[in-house]
């Protein structure tokens, strides 16, 4: 693509989203997202082959139907407090449609159908902004709107999520369809602690996407999109295997690393909020995701299969060079003692 | 019946959005798009907004239904599909119309029909005064303020319409 369109087109992509975040007036937030899905389907489409083009227009189709009900929700708002201010939705019916829309955009259950095939259509770099940016946007407006929705429905959509995210994810070997199946799972614990302290949503998306970033570019590093060719990379750079297994496992949210506090905190605001049933069962929940991480780190870094001699080489002979790498590592591991700090975020 | 054109127009949107959603193919849907346009501009003469009534029928009938028009004329199948040449587009079509009609009946017959919002019968279609909208028309207003205390706005649309057609030009391009 021509460097100074894609360039004009990824801007619009960061324009759309900065309108949704910044915005008061609801169709404002309208445009933004429309604006956002109009510039990201090029993107989506960087290779032109049948499968990213149906990957985009399924895309395409979800979040323009999200974005349609949103509308509704938004004309519904309209016609029941005269005005078209963002400080909470003032009709349940406009605040479930709402919340229905948002959870299409964010791909929550039983919305969640779109996610692992479009990841798995389009290239890496594709993947990583469709998994972390775009989700950025939606979250925001259910960050705004969070006093007004519906705890049942929002409660029964994160933790469906969880175990879709968990269960769907088992029988994946592609890495796309994997990291797929966490970001649905991480969406579940997100959206399922919104109702009772909006702020540990915003530390869980912000812990959540530094370690995709971390992921997706360990695998960008290795040009490799299956995990039989991620069992591989022990021979180009020995270094990535010990690290995918770091970030996996802080994915997987256990503890030192930095993806423990998120769980954490979230469990420990809902066990204050006296629901103990639902923490125990997200955690439990959680295990399934850990089992496919833990699968990977296995034929990764932890074995070595056995092989014919000549299918232990990488074919790549050029190390691709990605300088935001080593701080993404560090910090997707490290930032556990750094938890005292969250009252900062207040 | 001038008191309750605004219904009659409404259903006949309706009818013709079902029309184009039970999928002919394309130069028929893009017939029922010219009704539907048409008729949604009367709803909006009808309720004060002339200048802006007229602007759909320049704009979005006169420009871009128009080139919507010749470019499906020129990709069209030699046998295009019709409302009744295949059952499955018959049948869904005929569904939405009876849907439309029992809801045309059920707000005809019921004093208070109670969806999401309440409305009273057809009365609630009815134009009529309303308030006092002083000397100014309120739609031109709106359009003097779009360009005005909406500059933002302006840009916002300007610049999406650009990045659209870039994305287009993108997309169709291929290798």
């Amino acid at each position: 693509m021509n460097p100074l369109i894609f360039t004009t087109i990824l801007m619009t992509v960061l324009l759309g989203t900065m309108i949704v975040m910044t915005s008061s007036h609801w169709l404002m937030i309208w445009i933004g997202f429309e604006m956002n899905l109009l510039a990201i389907i090029p993107i989506l489409m960087k290779k032109y082959n049948p499968r990213t083009m149906e990957a985009s227009t399924k895309y395409f189709l979800t979040q323009a139907t999200a974005s349609m009900l949103l509308m509704m929700a938004i004309i519904i708002n309209l016609m029941h407090s005269g005005q078209w201010t963002i400080t909470k939705v003032f009709n349940p019916t406009a605040s479930i449609i709402m919340t229905s829309a948002l959870a299409m955009k964010l791909g929550l259950t039983p919305f969640h159908f779109w996610v692992p095939e479009v990841t798995q259509g389009i290239s890496l770099t594709s993947g990583l902004i469709l998994l972390t940016w775009q989700k950025l946007a939606p979250m925001s407006i259910l960050y705004q709107i969070s006093p007004s929705i519906n705890l049942n429905i929002l409660l029964t959509m994160a933790v469906l999520s969880i175990l879709v995210g968990g269960w769907g994810g088992l029988n994946q070997t592609q890495l796309r369809k994997i990291m797929a199946y966490s970001s649905i799972a991480h969406m579940g614990w997100m959206t399922a602690v919104l109702v009772y302290n909006p702020t540990l949503t915003m530390l869980n998306m912000l812990i959540y996407i530094m370690m995709t970033l971390t992921m997706f570019m360990l695998f960008i590093h290795s040009s490799s999109t299956t995990t039989l060719s991620l069992s591989h990379t022990w021979n180009k750079t020995p270094l990535t295997t010990t690290l995918i297994l770091i970030t996996l496992l802080s994915m997987g949210g256990l503890p030192p690393l930095s993806g423990f506090m998120p769980k954490w905190m979230i469990i420990q605001e809902l066990t204050k909020n006296s629901s103990i049933i639902l923490p125990t069962l997200m955690a439990i929940m959680a295990l399934l995701n850990l089992y496919f991480y833990m699968r990977l780190t296995y034929s990764t870094s932890l074995t070595m299969f056995p092989s014919t001699n000549n299918m232990k080489m990488k074919w790549q002979f050029e190390t691709k060079r990605i300088t935001l790498l080593p701080p993404l590592i560090v910090m997707s591991s490290l930032l556990l003692p750094l938890t005292p700090m969250l009252s900062i975020l207040d | 019946m001038m008191t309750y054109i605004v219904f009659i127009l409404s259903v006949i949107f309706v009818v013709s959005f079902v029309g184009f959603s039970s999928k002919p193919s394309p130069i028929y849907g893009g017939l029922v798009l010219i009704v539907s346009g048409g008729v949604g501009c009367g709803i909006i003469v009808n309720f004060g907004g002339s200048f802006l009534g007229l602007m759909v029928f320049l704009i979005y009938l006169g420009g871009m239904l128009v080139v919507f028009g010749y470019t499906t004329a020129m990709a069209t199948e030699q046998y295009p599909e019709v409302w009744v040449s295949n059952t499955t587009v018959m049948g869904v079509f005929l569904l939405g119309l009876l849907m439309e009609v029992m809801l045309v009946l059920y707000v005809l017959k019921s004093e208070e029909v109670g969806v999401v919002f309440k409305f009273s019968g057809v009365g609630d279609w009815a134009i009529y005064d309303t308030g006092d909208s002083g000397v100014f028309s309120e739609e031109i207003m709106g359009v003097a303020a779009l360009y005005s205390y909406g500059a933002w706005v302006v840009i916002v649309t300007g610049w999406s319409l650009l990045v659209g057609v870039l994305v287009i030009l993108e997309v169709t391009r291929g290798d």
